[in-house]
């Protein structure tokens, strides 16, 4: 913002603009919110990883089926960290594994970063789920 | 800091809570852990930064687990685990 707001100064002194053009420059400059970072540095830390399931089964029984599960993120930063002291031959055999169950996962992609961008990106995903019989609400967030 | 008490509920065909007063596992584990420790230090200094690592990262998970939650109800059947 700063930098704009410089460079119409700059070009009200090199005589490009009128003093009534920047005037109203500046005033549009104002004008515009401040750019809000999305992600962590405008909240808190977060110290959980939220994932809550509400299913209403109404439809066919009078039950719902419900998750609610809460994990610290101490403890996905440490498996990660723990994940990462795996041999490569044995990432191999873990990758076969993973991948014989149906999951295509290349577990020497879990990376301490990784898992940063992850936590700083997820704010709140929130999954509508309709199937036959009724309706279910996933969501997952870092709080 | 390392889970002191774990709550396990367990309500459908197979029913039963429990309650885990952990902190009391681990002053059982306290004398082993101290006769264990020269031959951990051992282990660090033949194998280097990664055995420290691992025990890094063991001790971590261990305290990491504090705080988690699972609450899982199914029509007939739930589970509820709180570790504090």
């Amino acid at each position: 913002m700063n930098e704009h707001r410089r460079k119409i100064l700059d070009m009200l002194a090199e005589g490009k603009i009128s003093a009534d053009e920047a005037e109203r420059l500046l005033a549009a400059l104002d004008r515009i919110p401040p750019a809000v970072s999305t992600t962590a540095a405008a909240r808190p830390n977060p110290k959980y990883l939220r994932v809550v399931v509400d299913t209403d089964e109404g439809l066919v029984g009078d039950t719902t089926t419900k998750v609610n599960i809460r994990v610290p993120l101490q403890l996905l930063r440490a498996g990660v960290r723990l994940a990462g002291l795996i041999p490569m031959e044995a990432r191999g055999h873990v990758n076969d594994a993973l991948r014989e169950k149906g999951i295509a996962f290349d577990i020497s992609q879990l990376k301490p970063e990784n898992l940063e961008a992850l936590i700083a990106q997820i704010n709140d995903l929130s999954v509508d789920i309709d199937h036959a019989k009724g309706q279910a609400k996933v969501k997952v967030f870092c709080e | 800091m390392i889970p002191l008490l774990a709550v396990v509920r367990v309500d459908g065909p197979m029913r039963f809570r429990l309650w885990l007063p952990l902190f009391l596992l681990w002053i059982l584990l306290l004398p082993f852990a101290l006769v264990l420790l020269p031959f951990a230090l051992l282990l660090v200094v033949a194998r280097g930064a990664a055995a420290w690592s691992v025990m890094r990262s063991t001790f971590e998970i261990l305290s990491g687990m504090r705080g988690t939650h699972v609450e899982v109800s199914a029509p007939g059947n739930s589970v509820f685990v709180h570790i504090w």
